[in-house]
């Protein structure tokens, strides 16, 4: 059932972004021959490349708005508001309906920022490369790997689910906001609003809580005094990022038990 | 298969300082036609929201053909809620797809001919059709499954007369017969001769539940007369807020 309901979520939000993926990737490649084909010493060709310039930027600008709107819009109108009555009669759980939910916006936030990069990417002239440079230097690595390499790809993957993981937390963030803000009967969504700021000050009063707590039992003398961490720079990185993940994944997990156990047991539906 | 399709005892719910539901005991069996009568804010719509998993009581149990209420209550019951449902960019079949996927029920066919006979163009959008139109879209999705229990909230309350005796037709002959259905409504005598049985809410308590032939015989009068007896202190419409 999971898979179903991931189905037409990622159908709605296909729909939401058929136009403005592709009209960010065009207006890029157009920006590419505006910015260098064209004589910029004359006051038209400069004028052109300004002007479809100012439109990518928007188009990237809208399509994040665009993000944060849809990722808002399919959980407080899909799940709390009058699209609620078919969800939540659907033979599935609350879990379930969140979690598809979090997993398309993470998905479609994860699409916007690869959309931005491929859209950099293809305004860049790339003329002055030497690509037997560039390809010889990557053979040179993959033929010479050693644990320097290991560790570089290992910090490249914790960056990504640190990614993945923030973004999703931030989202739970939001979505347990909205669960509390549908509880009350008027002002739905301002008290979403203040959900949402009580909740960031209970969390960061809680960290710097648990944070002093560290400080003051020695966790981190561990790291600073231990053979193990001081002799390898690296695994102080490793073991930094790792616990950030954690920490954050922590905190996510707790505003999806809090956002299901609302749509479970407090379902309040206008 | 449980005797009983519908079991509540001593169900009540509370919103706040208000009771919408008290102490309330209720047995259904299966294939009847069950009127749920009474005023507006009686605790219809409340009972009908507990049945289908949209609001959990404050106290007392439920049970769906023996099962508490969850995905496998869900899995049975079709219910028309009293407002429309629908995501914008949704054409009618995109939901005959939901529907067909998510309800091993529902029969798209079915679906499709009510389509042409009620005049709905399924391949349109959502967005362009009439209220009147997207209502009956949605009584296709509900009336082409063949569940066990129907919860049909005000089917005919924002019609005129003649498009309630089309949706009143479209209910009697789609309806699987080996289930129950229960419709809530305050306009009795529009319903009254497909109903089986009738149960009176009054308050947030059955204060009548009965066949509407032993309700006939024993007060010698309509249902819908028994009702505006027994209501008409009330303000039938308003209600009283």
């Amino acid at each position: 059932m999971f898979g179903k309901l991931l189905k037409y979520d990622f159908r709605s939000m296909l729909k939401q972004f058929a136009f403005i993926w592709p009209a960010a990737l065009v207006l890029a490649v157009i920006n590419r021959f505006t910015l260098n084909g064209l004589d910029s010493s004359s006051a038209v060709g400069e004028t052109t490349a300004g002007i479809t310039m100012l439109v990518y930027v928007a188009i990237l600008v809208a399509m994040f708005a665009v993000t944060m709107i849809f990722v808002i819009q399919r959980f407080f109108k899909g799940l709390l508001g009058d699209e609620g009555y078919l969800m939540h009669t659907l033979p599935v759980r609350p879990w379930e309906l969140i979690g598809s939910k979090l997993l398309c916006a993470v998905a479609t936030t994860l699409l916007s920022i690869v959309v931005a990069i491929c859209s950099i990417l293809f305004i860049v002239p790339w003329d002055g490369v030497n690509w037997g440079e560039v390809f010889g230097g990557l053979r040179y690595v993959l033929s010479h790997w050693n644990s320097h390499a290991t560790h570089a790809f290992f910090f490249l993957l914790e960056f990504l689910l640190f990614l993945c993981v923030g973004t999703a937390q931030s989202y739970l963030h939001l979505y347990l906001s909205m669960a509390i803000g549908h509880l009350f009967n008027k002002n739905r969504v301002a008290m979403s609003v203040v959900a949402y700021i009580a909740i960031n000050a209970i969390i960061s009063a809680l960290l710097s809580f648990l944070g002093a707590a560290g400080f003051r039992f020695g966790f981190f003398d561990i790291i600073n005094n231990t053979e193990f961490f001081t002799s390898r720079p690296e695994a102080v990185i490793h073991a930094t990022s790792l616990t950030a993940i954690l920490s954050i994944s922590l905190v996510g997990a707790v505003y999806f038990a809090g956002t299901e156990y609302i749509l479970r047991k407090k379902l309040n539906l206008e | 298969m449980n005797d009983q399709l519908v079991t509540c005892t001593g169900l009540t719910k509370r919103y706040g300082g208000k009771t919408a539901l008290s102490g309330l005991n209720l047995e259904l069996g299966r294939g009847r036609i069950v009127g749920l009568l009474g005023p507006n804010g009686s605790g219809k719509t409340t009972l009908i929201k507990i049945l289908c998993g949209l609001l959990q009581p404050t106290e007392g149990a439920v049970l769906v053909d023996g099962q508490k209420v969850g995905p496998a209550s869900k899995a049975i019951i079709s219910y028309l809620p009293d407002r429309m449902y629908f995501a914008d960019w949704m054409k009618a079949t995109d939901l005959f797809d939901l529907f067909a996927d998510f309800y091993a029920d529902f029969d798209r066919v079915r679906a499709m001919s009510m389509c042409a006979s009620l005049g709905v163009t399924p391949s349109d959008r959502l967005k362009s059709m009439s209220k009147g139109t997207k209502e009956k879209v949605q009584l296709v999705l509900v009336m082409a499954r063949k569940a066990q229990l129907y919860l049909l909230d005000e089917p005919i309350a924002g019609v005129d007369p003649a498009a309630r005796d089309f949706i009143l037709s479209t209910i009697l002959t789609n309806y699987n017969e080996d289930g129950t259905v229960m419709i809530s409504t305050h306009l009795i005598s529009d319903i009254e001769k497909v109903l089986d049985e009738a149960i009176f809410l009054k308050d947030g308590q059955i204060t009548l539940h009965d066949t509407v032939d032993n309700i006939r015989e024993r007060e010698n009068k309509s249902v819908d007369a028994l009702f505006r007896d027994v209501f008409r202190t009330h303000d039938l419409e308003g209600g009283a807020f």
